[in-house]
């Protein structure tokens, strides 16, 4: 693993300094202005927020100027999402659009596609949604059953896609849909489709979170067109597309830092001089975020194409996929250690309406804890994709 | 690739032939038995290896230190059983102060913070008091001792002839010996005050780092071991790697190593850019002794039985697994001083120190 990392090398260049403490200045303006509250858990969609993101260039940073980009470096881009999470800060607006769909879109998608798309996702404008899982196909993708049948001009897609984060507020979303039949590869006949959320045929429900958050929907698609235009990439290479970003999306600061800003506030409750059972979990989960880090930043800055690329897409020929793995692995954990530290050290229960902050952070954390294992591959996927490279083959 | 890393790239690649040629089941046993390999000593140094990080001026190999830390990485890998580490650290004291090295393997101490007193006498010095738990004292040419002199600390190149050495081991059976030094006489040109970043909390530091480094390298090797035995070791009919409880533990194991190694380069690469390399290194020492508690259970796991027999292999990583997380200072008492360290400086400056590189 890492065999292509020199670590000890490994270091962010002064214009990712640069601009780390550019994002933090913004970051104490508004919340000293309290433009926005600070939620764990499920990031928050802000429109609002996410232009002002926009308006600073700090969305679809990595694309080419001719679609919106800035034509930034991915280690500048983690930078950015760092210091977003690590202030809890309201992404959902633009998180898939700039993580997701935008880099797939500048990878496969067509010139109308990334000219129609691109600049407004990096204006704060377009937001996007995931249309990937379905009620019978969760870890296994490849056996989705919403299909798309040819139709002049177009496509008519019929199905049914869930957990669909914030389809209610966004404005279109990918659907991963067969537009073939399984014939014995089930990773062919797949496609990528762009569906428009207020287009006929779409319906979107609320599935309520746990505690009666509503961020996740099931939407129904009903004989929707989709005109030839909005098939991104190839019929049938849609498996290949979804699956040749993976190595950023599952190592990304996301992966270990969606609890962090509760370790900052339990830090701040210890106050200056802990007992040293308090001070070795602390350092304890100072050492593992160091670590994590590390690793997250070598995936980000072996992929990075370089200045020089000209289309923003990551080095291909790098397969990180297994690393990516592990860091999602490891880093979903190790954001529970964060929560089960501030619980035992604290001794105060969790309250969802409470006036405190860390007592706050502590009931949104908890409830949302068994989401990260799950989503964008969970820990058992990811463990047998593991040992796969590890082991090779056998008979 | 820069020239750097051209260069580094060739050093791990020379490094590791020469480990893989020379390490074998039958040299490690004698080492056991004779507490080292003077013969694999003597092929590492005319490898200039020992003394990498160190001027050739002051009479090194020149190098960085990320070169050391590569090289002791995959000396952990192979179980090199010679000091390594310690002669570069004893090097580092030596050159830092001033003072010439001589060749062989050094050793350095105190190393768990003993006061060693150092009077003036004439021309000399005399040095006083006893040192625990030495690494490798008895088989050193000389012993590079920081003491305390009337006007601060000195650093003091020690003949161990002259000290009283009781042999010990580790659980490895590596040297660690006590050391007492009774009036033990030191000519003027082999003492020099120590120079400034020689401390006794810069030998901490750099132990920590360096069994960092080399437990991360027995890790890769206790995974490659255990990997490898999963794919030829049958049972109920198929190979147990097949199965998926062996598998997520194997999984869980390569994560533990990939952060090891993360953590333990990644720390000798901040104190090779002179930053305050304490949360670096602490991180680093905290994260291999954690990957070292959970990774060699795991390989002796998917071994079973024969994984803690004498005659199998495994045992060089593991055993020096568990030795080498307690040297410098172990994962508790390296999180009890940087948790401190980070409450001290207030919650809102933890986000910018953890960044900080």
């Amino acid at each position: 693993m890492f065999q292509q990392v020199d670590f000890s090398a490994l270091e962010l260049p002064a214009s990712a300094r640069s601009l780390q403490q550019e994002v933090r200045e913004f970051l104490r303006a508004e919340i000293a202005a309290q433009a926005f509250k600070p939620h764990l858990g499920h990031t928050e969609f802000d429109a609002g927020f996410t232009r002002k993101v926009a308006a600073r260039g700090w969305i679809g940073m990595t694309w080419p100027k001719r679609y919106g980009g800035r034509e930034r470096s991915y280690l500048e881009r983690f930078v950015v999402t760092e210091e977003m999470l690590a202030a809890a800060a309201p992404c959902a607006a633009h998180w898939f659009g700039d993580r997701q769909t935008g880099p797939s879109l500048l990878r496969y998608g067509n010139e109308q596609q990334k000219q129609h798309f691109l600049p407004a996702i990096a204006r704060g404008e377009c937001y996007f949604a995931l249309g990937m899982s379905e009620p019978n196909s969760g870890s296994d993708l490849a056996s989705v059953k919403t299909r798309a049948e040819r139709v002049p001009n177009g496509w008519r897609v019929t199905g049914q896609k869930v957990w669909t984060s914030w389809a209610h507020k966004a404005h279109a979303f990918f659907v991963l849909c067969r537009t073939a039949p399984d014939a014995g590869n089930r990773h062919e006949g797949l496609s990528q489709l762009i569906v428009e959320l207020n287009a006929p045929g779409v319906t979107i429900r609320p599935i309520r979170f746990m505690n009666g958050q509503h961020h996740f929907n099931e939407v129904f698609l009903d004989n929707v067109f989709v005109p030839d235009d909005k098939v991104v990439g190839d019929i049938g290479q849609g498996w290949q597309q979804i699956t040749s970003e993976l190595a950023l999306e599952r190592s990304g600061p996301e992966r270990y830092m969606t609890t962090f800003p509760l370790f900052t506030e339990l830090l701040r409750r210890l106050g200056g001089t802990p007992d040293a059972r308090a001070a070795e979990m602390v350092g304890k989960l100072a050492a593992r975020l160091w670590s994590l880090r590390r690793m997250s930043l070598a995936i980000a800055m072996t992929l990075d194409p370089g200045p020089d690329s000209g289309d923003g897409v990551v080095k291909a020929a790098v397969d990180l996929a297994t690393e990516a793995a592990l860091v999602k692995d490891m880093g979903t954990f190790y954001e529970r250690e964060i929560i089960d530290a501030a619980r035992l050290l604290a001794d105060v229960e969790p309250t969802p309406d409470a006036a405190g902050t860390f007592e706050r952070y502590l009931a949104e954390t908890i409830v949302c804890a068994p989401v990260a294992t799950i989503r964008g591959g969970t820990t058992q996927v990811l463990r047998n994709i593991i040992a796969r490279k590890l082991l090779g083959p056998l008979k | 690739m820069n020239d750097v890393s051209d260069i580094r790239a060739m050093l791990i690649e020379s490094a590791t032939r020469l480990f893989a040629d020379h390490v074998d089941a039958k040299l490690l046993a004698a080492a056991k038995r004779d507490g080292w390999s003077p013969g694999l000593w003597n092929i590492a140094e005319e490898a200039q290896l020992p003394l990498i990080s160190i001027a050739e001026e002051a009479g090194g190999a020149g190098g960085s230190l990320s070169d050391l830390a590569a090289v002791l990485r995959i000396a952990g890998r192979y179980a090199a059983p010679i000091p390594l580490a310690e002669t570069a650290i004893a090097g580092w004291m030596l050159a830092r102060s001033g003072l010439q090295i001589a060749g062989g393997p050094l050793a350095f101490g105190p190393v768990h913070g003993e006061i060693i007193t150092a009077r003036k006498h004439g021309a000399q010095w005399r040095l006083s008091g006893s040192m625990r738990r030495v690494p490798w004292a008895r088989i050193a040419q000389r012993l590079v001792v920081l003491a305390a002199g009337p006007g601060g600390d000195i650093v003091a190149c020690v003949d161990p002839m002259q000290c009283k050495i009781t042999p010990g081991r580790n659980l490895a059976d590596e040297p660690r010996d006590d050391v007492v030094l009774d009036n033990v006489v030191v000519s003027a040109s082999l003492a020099a005050p120590a120079a400034s970043g020689v401390n006794h909390a810069a030998l901490r530091l750099r132990g920590a780092l360096a069994r960092a480094l080399s437990m991360a390298g027995a890790l890769e090797r206790a995974l490659e071991l255990a990997v490898r035995y999963a794919t030829e070791r049958s049972q109920f009919g198929r190979k147990i790697g097949q199965f998926q409880a062996i598998q997520q533990e194997l999984a869980r194991f390569a994560g533990e190593v990939a952060a090891a190694v993360a953590a333990a380069l990644s720390a000798a690469g901040a104190l090779e850019r002179g930053e305050d390399a304490t949360l670096a290194v602490a991180s680093a020492k905290i994260r291999t002794a954690q990957a070292a508690q959970e990774g060699a259970l795991i390989a002796h796991q998917v071994h079973g039985a024969i994984g803690v027999t004498d005659e199998y292999a495994l045992h060089h990583s593991t055993l020096r697994l568990w030795a080498w997380r307690e040297e410098f200072g172990n994962e508790a008492a390296w999180a009890i001083e940087l948790g401190r360290a980070l409450a001290a400086g207030g919650a809102d400056r933890l986000w910018p120190v953890l960044t900080r590189d």
